[in-house]
């Protein structure tokens, strides 16, 4: 699956698409990837939070991860999913549009993110990361791609919610 | 190493709460007259363990005063003392104390100070179980007498002389039931083990024959640091009746490697379980030094008017030749086996591998959040179950395979469910206690009658209810009760009752605690209340509104503050407690006949009776609880007193009517004539009508929380899984009706 063979590798890393961009998870904190499933809308909360779907008896929130990180909403699709993924004991469903690979990463090519303003109030990108990328007929992209490494817990998903209450 | 022995050392304090527990349980029915030996064996098992535990711990305190109280119970449950009343005083006493200790060694509170406590047990054990001034002290010289060293008895051997004499009577006594039974004594070599023979299924195979284990030394056993799990340690000395044929006991050993001890035996022959047993408890190997100690203790007994039944006396010369064989039989009590089920323990140390034989109660202890979550996939099971019905073709449906399966799903549901509840006793336990402290402290006479301890309720709920309940006690100790004077002169007994009961109805648990003391004073009560700013002076209360004021924040109507209660946040504790669990508290008094607490609680804090209802077409949940009547508003019935405010006519009352759609910031252009509105009744806001688009369905709903995963929301208590794998949420109706008719806008919210 991985598309660089050396065995510096030192963590795995999903990648997935949203807003045009490719963004990067931690594969540990990834659960599961399901389809999109309308999720039961909740009612005072945050527009980003998409509503609450039934994960194997766990009642679990749906992020649309793209307002949540500022962008336009995803527009649903054939590809769109879910990553359910666990942020410090809590689990979330996150809505991307297109799940790419999975990717190893050696942690001292991670660039730290270039300081700029931010409507946020916290940076929520741990850093950038080149992968290299399939071409379209398979040989190796050598210029390969950014991907923007996410900080799952200072999406802080609950402490933001928490304002809602 | 720490960790392990730590985690090992969480068994055992989880061990000594039940210990505890069943022993007090124990003394309580002995108290209450149930003298049983099953009821006396009980709770000497019960501390057995408990000292046994905190020996292989190293908790030297507990383990010294365990085994002081031990020493009373063995000689109880040898028929050696008689549990008189006074006795049982001082047993009860002794508990708190040993409560206390374990506590201790938790390291929760310091180290108790056991003094009186421990010269009670001396003197009981001193005067055959004469406590001081209970009755003539006149056995007591001579009973202290011919054993040694009674006085001391600060330390273990300071009794040595004294002890083997309990025990040797209650060998005598068994053969007094079964006349010369057989006495086996069966220690598993280390081989033994080796080829995986377990003990055990020995001792039970024994067991099957009708013997039963009488003692089992542990002498060998090392420290829990020095344990080989593969080497055996432990003797077990097991009575077998006497018209068994010796072969049929020498067969349970066949399978037992050569090279272990096993002797089978005539019971007159051997003295020797009194050794084992004198070595378990003094950790000493020589048994039969103190045994003419035990030939002149027969003398006293013969002598002593109270205990000394009278075959005791005939079988004495049975035990006088014992010696002889028994310095033969005797081999050195060090080896032994380890017992599987120690092995397995850990911590179990001394009352393990008594244990199995004894108890025919197998328990498995099991994390709550294991439950939780077979009860989660359970519940995805059901669902899953009804999605595949859907599926198949109506044909394929009437087949017996599908109803089968659907029923067995759904009884594994209702088994999983019933794990998690417990029996309310758990919550009970700490009463009698209480009340035996709260008695000193009051110096008033409580008695305590409990009823449906059995009464099986979540354990999420148990858990909860132990504070208010402990208020709802004292409360009733404090203020519910008189003083014994005040009660003689009102013609009342002068102990005064607290009734404590548990019974279940439908789905909700009544827990009542009803004292028959003076009754709720209600003139003070709203002098108080009106002193206080709880209410104006001129407000009309009905006698239930004034009795309830009790339970206002800031109440207190102690003339004087005691050390008890009277602090102004008891019953206001209770009933915000109880609210919280979704129950509710109510107020029954009669004045100069007594009050009656109620807690009317949910049976579990899981599943709850709802309605299902459309909002803007969305399902949600209304908590049945909260329900009074469900109407279709005629034209007209719903007026408008404000652009934001509206009425709604019931048989002439106006009851104000808010529509969750709006709350919630839904669509909802839907007339109110094409609507139901529900009646719900509220703590704070009283009769409000919600109005909603349909009602579809009634049902039970497995509560989830919303803050697992996200956090609360304000209007919702939580969310379901319906049959069809979809959620729905629980309405929250205090906090929908309480809160203004509309939201920020969503997404301001935040």
């Amino acid at each position: 699956m991985s598309t660089t063979p050396d065995t510096a590798n030192d963590r795995k890393i999903v990648t997935f698409s949203l807003a045009k961009q490719i963004f990067g998870i931690d594969m540990s904190a990834l659960i599961e990837i399901r389809e999109w499933d309308e999720p039961t809308p909740l009612p005072n909360v945050p527009s980003f939070v998409k509503g609450v779907t039934n994960l194997r008896g766990n009642v679990i929130p749906v992020v649309g991860l793209a307002e949540r990180l500022g962008w336009e909403p995803s527009v649903l699709h054939a590809r769109s999913c879910i990553l359910v993924v666990n942020i410090a004991g809590k689990q979330a469903g996150f809505l991307v549009d297109e799940v790419n690979d999975i990717v190893g990463i050696n942690v001292g090519e991670i660039q730290p993110a270039p300081a700029v303003e931010t409507t946020m109030e916290e940076s929520v990108i741990a850093g950038l990361v080149r992968i290299a990328t399939r071409a379209k007929d398979g040989s190796r992209d050598e210029n390969g791609s950014m991907v923007l490494l996410l900080d799952l817990d200072a999406l802080s998903l609950t402490k933001h919610l928490d304002l809602a209450a | 190493m720490s960790d392990e022995f730590d985690d090992i050392q969480a068994i055992f304090f989880e061990e000594c709460t039940e210990g505890l527990t069943t022993a007090e349980e124990g003394l309580s029915a002995m108290q209450a007259g149930d003298v049983s030996a099953e009821t006396i064996a009980g709770v000497f098992r019960a501390v057995h363990s408990i000292k046994g535990g905190a020996g292989a711990f190293g908790h030297s305190d507990l383990t010294a005063f365990a085994h002081k109280f031990e020493n009373v119970l063995d000689e109880v449950r040898a028929n050696k003392i008689v549990p008189t009343p006074g006795v049982i005083r001082v047993m009860l006493s002794s508990f708190d104390v040993l409560s206390d200790h374990v506590e201790a060694a938790k390291g929760n509170a310091p180290r108790p100070n056991d003094g009186a406590a421990l010269s009670a047990l001396e003197q009981v054990l001193a005067n055959k179980g004469v406590p001081e001034g209970d009755a003539p002290a006149a056995a007591a010289p001579a009973a202290a007498a011919p054993a040694p060293a009674p006085a001391p008895a600060e330390e273990e051997e300071d009794e040595f002389g004294f002890r083997p004499v309990g025990v040797s009577l209650e060998d005598l006594d068994s053969p007094a039931d079964e006349p010369a039974g057989w006495v086996v004594r069966f220690k598993p070599s280390r081989a033994a083990l080796a080829n995986a023979g377990e003990p055990l299924l020995t001792v039970r195979e024994l067991e099957g024959l009708g013997a039963r284990v009488e003692s089992v030394d542990l002498s060998g056993l090392p420290s829990l640091r020095d344990i080989d799990p593969e080497d055996s340690y432990v003797t077990w000395v097991i009575a077998a009746p006497a018209e068994l044929p010796e072969s049929d006991l020498s067969d349970c050993f066949d399978f037992v490697a050569p090279d272990s001890v096993i002797e089978i035996k005539r019971a007159a022959e051997d003295v020797l379980p009194e050794g084992a047993t004198e070595a378990e408890m003094d950790g000493d190997e020589i048994p039969f030094v103190p045994v003419t100690a035990t030939v002149d203790d027969f003398m006293d007994l013969g002598a002593d008017p109270a205990p000394a039944p009278a075959p005791v006396a005939v079988e004495a010369p049975a035990a006088a030749p014992a010696p002889a064989p028994a310095a033969a039989a005797a081999p050195p009590a060090g080896g032994g086996g380890m017992p599987p089920a120690g092995g397995g323990g850990g911590g179990t140390g001394g009352g393990g591998p008594a244990k199995p034989a004894n108890e025919a109660a197998q328990t498995i202890r099991v994390d709550l959040i294991k439950l939780d979550l077979l009860l989660n996939l359970v519940g995805e099971l059901v669902i899953r179950n009804s999605i595949l019905a859907d599926r198949l073709s109506p044909a394929d449906r009437q087949r017996v395979e599908l109803p089968e399966l659907a029923r067995l799903t759904r009884q594994i549901q209702d088994n999983v469910m019933s794990l998690r509840a417990q029996p309310i006793r758990q919550a009970f336990s700490r009463v009698p206690r209480m009340l035996r402290d709260l008695s000193v402290e009051t110096g008033k006479q409580i008695n305590l009658e409990t009823t449906g301890e059995t009464t099986e309720v979540d354990k999420g709920v148990i858990e909860k209810i132990g504070d208010p309940l402990t208020h709802m006690i004292r409360n009733a100790a404090d203020h519910g009760l008189e003083s014994a004077e005040e009660r003689i002169a009102a013609g009342k007994d002068p102990a005064g009752t607290i009734k404590l009961s548990a019974e279940q109805k439908g789905a909700r648990i009544f827990v009542r605690v009803a004292d028959n003391g003076r009754g709720i004073n209600r003139e003070r009560v709203r002098a108080k209340a009106v002193e206080k700013g709880i209410i104006s002076a001129d407000a009309q209360l009905t006698n239930e509104e004034i009795d309830q004021l009790i339970c206002a924040p800031g109440f207190s109507t102690a003339e004087k503050i005691s050390n008890i209660s009277g602090r102004g946040v008891g019953m206001d504790v209770v009933r915000s407690n109880v609210e919280a669990l979704g129950g509710r508290v109510e107020i029954h008094s009669v004045p100069g006949e007594g009050t009656t607490f109620t807690m009317i609680l949910p049976l579990t804090l899981a599943i709850l009776d709802g309605m299902i209802v459309r909002l803007a077409g969305q399902r949600f949940v209304l908590p049945l609880t909260h329900v009074l009547e469900t109407i279709q508003p005629e034209p007209g019935q719903v007026k408008r007193t404000s652009p934001d405010n509206e009425v709604i006519d019931m048989r002439g009352e106006y009851l104000p009517v808010k529509r969750a759609t709006e709350i919630f910031g839904l669509n909802d252009d839907r007339n109110i004539e094409d609507s139901l509105v529900v009646i719900v009744e509220s703590e704070s806001s009283g009769k409000v009508g919600l109005v909603v688009d349909t009602i579809d369905d009634r049902r039970e709903v497995v509560i989830k929380s919303l803050d697992q995963n996200l956090h609360p929301i304000r209007g919702l208590g939580g969310a379901t899984i319906l049959g069809d794998g979809s959620i729905a949420l629980i309405l929250d109706i205090e906090a929908l009706v309480s809160s203004p008719s509309r939201y920020t806008p969503k997404g301001l919210a935040a």
